[in-house]
């Protein structure tokens, strides 16, 4: 009964770590967490980084608590040793008590995660060609072609017009279609919290609606082969009105070579499909 | 034939190892490597699946494509009949009808060579190459993996099967020269005492190997040749 | 003289046939100059002839070290044997030799000298990535460089605690003379070895672009260089399949008498999940690469989207062996912490059912959770919600070892010698990878994290701060037990502070490096990052040289200081300590019963786990 208070002390330090913690990250770290606020995607993001790190907190503080202490405490000053420590077996309530608690935060995290990725139409993952949440009402297309090595755009919406500059607006429900040429390579909008895989054959669907205007990066995330280290490019995110003179500007340059270009299509592929050897 | 073992630098039989330990050694592992041999061919089974749900391109199966029926059914009957036999042979072993395992061993060796010819004669005899399209690759792939599972399966087979025939006329307590097999020149004794006694838990092993393969047998012939495209 | 003693099966044959094995096989795979091949030939890519070569040179190695001399004389009726070369000297460390406990050093040595290669990429990776924007090495060789380092580690230490330490004492701690197979446990280390320097020659193919995991359609589009990587990937596979195969097979049908599965020592659990792993998932990694092989070669279309196939085939596949592999990485480890956390706190294992539950649960859960490197793929977009939830659910099993661990130190009498650093250090490592791995399992937080060095991070820390931790702490354990030589304490500590300070702060950044934006495999990145990479980078160098600290001091510990290290320097009461070290030729005198608990700490009689008379040598 006298060695309760090593349960004790342990039980205190937990406390007060967490109490020193859980502030710091709700208040301080969560609101700052990556990738920022400039699409609801990204915002969605923070939420659920930041609730990720309040359940987390208070089991990473005791397990660091409870290796510090059993250091601490526990250590063999001097003496004997060989002499054995007490030959205690296991502790059900203890078991049990974390199996509980355990249990309850995966489950927890786990429906939390499933309502944050459908509430936010996929949080700017690639979603499939067919996703179960979209978003109700007017999107605004954008087709992201990756190849090796360079991201080109289209805008159904505008004639299919086809540039190498991302531009968007702000404000709008924006489906980006994802897909490739050549190889795997992987979209990512970092700002925007997008990031959709584009595979050869395949219309990869991601949502985002931008907040904030401003330049974002884009990075390949999916190693593509000898230059993928070099697949990165700049977008921005802009007013509506400035959208409008720039789309307008698009699809003059376009307008003498359109009539080379495949009509607007989810994927690509030669036809007919060649065969090697 | 027992002395301490010493500090490590010299070869000390410390006694001979009863033959039990060896036969349950086979036994396990003819299930545990069976496992294996499903598990790889549930990746061929798996793309087969996805591909054709899939169908990219429409070209999972064109009309072109079809294999023979009569090939795959007869190579899915040979691997049946070898299990069957090993199977009849182990049981006329531990009956003590050791010639009648002999024959039966020797059947079943001759069909799962067979069944290799058969495999050979299917590859380059159909109309259709690796290279048509997806079920085509699968085909190719799925049975070319097949046929090194069998290739060891005869092996196995023939190695029990030399054995039983070397020491046909002396039975399981026949006097086996130390050193044998292993070649190990510093061997003073036997390591497995009266190894011949392993030609029968060698035997059931094979046996449940010759079974698993031959249910592998019967689900290529059902996914490769029945289902429809 | 010595020219004799070369001749024969060793080594050196194994090299020479191996070597004539591939130029053979080159000049067979040339022969056929059909219409198919011959573009390909004239290209000087000629995938067929590579594999063809690789494979006769497999065979002339395999031939040269007297591995077909078994089968050939089992062909002709000659009986069952298990014994070979087991008494000839240090000769029979660089050649077939089936005492599993030369095995185990051989495994320890080959291995660590792969692994070194491995982490000498990883520190031109890192020289690379001091500047965003200049290429000290070229593009190219940085992929090749990256990818070989991935490779080289994720191959080598898939076995890393099972080769040399299961191998040395799974048949000790169940009171047996030999593994199940003991040939076969020779040929796993063999194969793992040739597998090693046939990836090296991928340096003469152009090297390969795809990483480790060498995702198709880029794999097949690569040239020859990743040929070298496919059949060091077989290879490993066939090695892996057999080495789960042994293990299983020894623990299943060898324990001595009185040995239930409730009084195996944990780590012993620990080898048997892993076993059953490596026995199931190897062989769907074997067909993969079958189907690579033959997009590569007969125009097969099972990965290429215009013929039919599917890039996202391959993805399914692989971490359908992906994700087992990294539990099989992970799982040795934790036997290895548990078995020394007790030592060294001088108490019996805390909770051994639910340890033992833990790992049979990560084992079974392994298997349903692969879709979580997919998760912005686009693959079965719908599903993403259970594979959030069954990878989550892997922590709980996770969750019992660490449960464990500490419930073991609860009033326990802790010595902080080197193996307890390292155990400890585990915990700590673990648990941070364990905690990214919780963001990483969460969809919408993946989004950002994946293919980021996040990710890079969360698995350096679980495979190198959790399982190379545990390497270290096994050596550091057991190496006396298995030299007879001690290893000098001082210097083990030395690097044991600078590798656990250097490792947090070489992958502690980068957790956050990866949150803020920078993509894996790249040469280049944003340049608002280049101050913390530049950190990380000295920061690895600092790690590097930890390391070199340790290889001089093993080196100086065992060959050249040698002072005997004791048959139980730690005062252990597992039965491998009662033997002198090191461990005689057949182990025991006499076969020992373990009917007794396999942690006998803090019980009245101070009882050690053998019941039996003598085991050991007489006094």
């Amino acid at each position: 009964m006298r060695q309760h208070h090593h349960a004790w002390r342990i039980a205190g330090l937990t406390i007060v770590g967490t109490a020193i913690a859980l502030p710091l990250v709700l208040f301080v770290l969560g609101p700052n967490m990556p990738p920022g606020n400039s699409s609801e995607g990204a915002s969605a993001q923070v939420r659920d980084n930041t609730v990720l790190l309040v359940v987390l907190t208070p089991f990473t503080v005791f397990i660091l608590a409870y290796l510090a202490y059993a250091i601490a405490a526990f250590r063999l000053a001097d003496g004997d040793a060989t002499q054995d420590g007490p030959g205690i077996r296991g502790h059900m309530p203890s078991q049990i008590a974390w199996l509980a608690a355990t249990t309850a935060a995966v489950l927890f995290l786990a429906a939390f995660g499933t309502v944050e990725l459908y509430a936010s139409n996929g949080a700017g993952g690639g979603s499939g060609s067919d996703p179960i949440a979209r978003p109700s009402g007017k999107v605004f297309q954008v087709q992201v072609i990756g190849q090796q090595w360079e991201f080109t755009y289209r805008y159904p919406s505008y004639g299919g017009v086809e540039t190498a500059e991302l531009v968007l607006p702000v404000n709008q429900e924006i489906e980006f279609h994802v897909t490739s040429l050549d190889v795997t390579h992987s979209f990512w909008a970092y700002e925007l919290g997008v990031k959709a895989d584009a595979n050869p054959g395949v219309d990869n669907l991601a949502f985002v609606t931008a907040t904030k205007t401003g330049s974002f990066q884009i990075r390949c995330a999916e190693l593509c082969g000898l230059w993928h280290g070099y697949m990165f490019d700049t977008g921005r995110v802009v007013d509506s009105a400035t959208f409008a003179t720039w789309i307008a500007t698009q699809q003059q340059q376009f307008a003498d070579i359109k009539k080379y270009l495949p009509p607007y299509a989810p994927t690509y592929s030669p036809d007919p499909p060649a065969r090697a050897g | 034939m027992s002395s301490p073992a010493g500090s490590g630098s010299l070869y000390h039989v410390v006694e001979r190892e009863p033959p039990e330990v060896m036969a349950r050694n086979l036994r396990i592992a003819a299930r545990l490597f069976a496992s294996a041999m499903v598990f790889a061919f549930i990746a061929f089974l798996f793309a087969f699946f996805y591909l054709r749900a899939l169908d990219a391109s429409a070209v999972w199966q064109p009309a072109t494509v079809k294999p023979s029926l009569a090939l795959g059914s007869a190579a899915m009957l040979i691997l049946v009949a070898a299990a069957i036999m090993i199977r009849l042979g182990l049981r006329d072993h531990r009956a003590e009808r050791r010639p009648a395992w002999r024959i039966k061993g020797a059947i079943a060796l001759a069909l799962l060579i067979l069944f290799i010819v058969v495999q050979f004669v299917s590859w380059t005899t159909q109309a259709f190459g690796p290279s048509d399209g997806p079920y085509a690759s699968v085909f190719f792939g799925w049975t070319a993996l097949l046929t090194l599972f069998v290739v060891g399966l005869t092996y196995w087979l023939e190695t029990t099967l030399a054995t039983s025939i070397r020491y046909r006329n002396q039975g399981a307590q026949a006097a086996i020269d130390p050193g044998h097999a292993s070649g190990d020149a510093h061997r003073t004794a036997p390591d497995i005492d009266s190894p011949v006694a392993l030609v029968r838990p060698a035997i059931e092993a094979v046996t449940t190997f010759s079974t698993a393969v031959a249910g592998v047998g019967i689900v290529t012939w059902i996914v490769l040749y029945l289902l429809p495209a | 003289m010595i020219l004799r003693r070369l001749i024969g099966f060793n080594l050196l044959s194994a090299v020479v046939l191996g070597i004539v094995g591939f130029y053979v096989g080159w000049w067979l795979g040339n022969l056929d100059t059909s219409s198919n091949l011959a573009y390909f030939a004239d290209t000087g890519q000629n995938d067929v002839a590579l594999f063809t070569a690789y494979l006769t040179c497999i065979l002339g190695f395999l031939t040269g070290l007297g591995f077909l001399k078994y089968p050939i004389n089992r062909m002709l009726g000659k009986p069952a044997s298990l014994r070979e070369k087991e008494t000839s000297g240090s000769s029979r460390y660089f050649g077939l030799c089936t005492d599993h406990k030369v095995v185990g050093l051989q495994y320890l040595i080959g291995i660590g000298v792969f692994v070194a290669i491995g982490g000498i990429n990883a520190m031109l990776i890192r020289i690379e990535l001091l500047n965003p924007t200049a290429e000290t090495i070229s593009a190219n060789n940085y992929l090749t460089i990256v990818g070989l380092h991935g490779t080289l580690m994720m191959g080598m230490m898939t076995s890393g605690i099972l080769g040399p330490f299961a191998n040395y004492l799974v048949p000790i701690m169940i009171g047996a003379r030999r593994m199940a197979f003991p040939r076969i446990e020779a040929l796993t280390f063999w194969l793992l070895m040739l597998a090693g320097v046939l990836l090296m020659t991928t340096l003469s193919y152009g090297g390969f672009p795809t990483g480790w995991t060498g995702y198709a359609p880029l794999n097949i589009e690569a040239n020859m260089g990743i040929d070298s990587y496919l059949v060091f990937f077989v290879l490993v596979g066939v090695s892996m399949c057999l080495l789960g195969l042994n293990m299983l097979a020894t623990v299943i049908t060898m324990r001595a008498p009185g040995l239930t599965w409730g009084k195996l020592p944990i780590f012993v659990w620990g080898v048997v999940a892993t076993s059953v792993l490596m026995l199931l998932a190897a062989p769907v990694l074997f067909s993969t690469l079958i189907m690579v092989a033959l997009d590569r070669t007969a125009q097969t279309s099972f990965f290429n989207t215009q013929l039919g196939g599917s890039s996202y085939l391959y993805e399914n596949l692989f971490w359908i062996f992906g994700h087992p592999e990294v539990y099989i990485l992970a799982l040795p480890g934790m036997g290895i912490v548990l078995e020394i956390i007790v030592v060294f706190s001088r108490k019996p294992l805390w909770g051994y059912r639910l340890a033992v539950a833990g790992m049979l649960g990560i084992a079974l859960m392994s298997w349903l959770v692969w879709q979580h490197h997919l998760f912005v793929s686009g693959i079965n977009a719908d599903l993403r919600p259970f594979y959030m939830l069954s990878t989550e659910l892997v922590s709980l099993p996770t969750g019992f070892i660490f449960v464990c661990a500490l419930g073991t130190l609860w009033r326990g009498r802790i010595r902080l010698e080197v193996p307890m650093l390292f155990a400890l250090g585990w915990l700590f490592n673990f648990l941070i990878g364990g905690l990214s791995g919780v963001f990483l399992s969460d969809v919408p937080s993946d989004v950002t994290t994946h293919g980021s060095f996040f990710s890079m991070a969360h698995f350096h820390y679980t495979i190198m701060g959790g399982l190379l931790f545990s390497f270290f702490a096994a050596i550091y354990f057991w190496v006396p037990k298995m030299t007879g030589y001690a290893i000098n304490q001082r210097w083990a500590k030395v690097h044991f502070w600078v590798m656990f300070i250097a490792f947090n702060s070489t992958f502690g950044p980068l957790l956050v490096i990866g949150f803020l934006g920078m993509p894996r495999r790249t040469v280049t990145y944003a340049g608002y990052l280049q101050g913390a990479n530049t950190w990380v980078s000295i920061s690895a160098f600092v790690l590097g040289a930890s390391m070199l600290v340790f290889i001089a001091n093993f080196v100086w510990s065992l060959v050249f200081a040698r002072v005997p290290a004791g048959s139980n320097p730690w005062g252990s009461k597992s039965i491998e300590w009662q033997l002198p070290s090191p461990v005689p030729v057949e182990n025991f005198a006499e076969l020992p019963t373990l009917d007794g608990d396999p942690y006998p700490y803090g019980d009245a009689n101070d009882a050690t786990p053998v019941t039996s008379a003598q085991i050991g040598p007489p006094a």
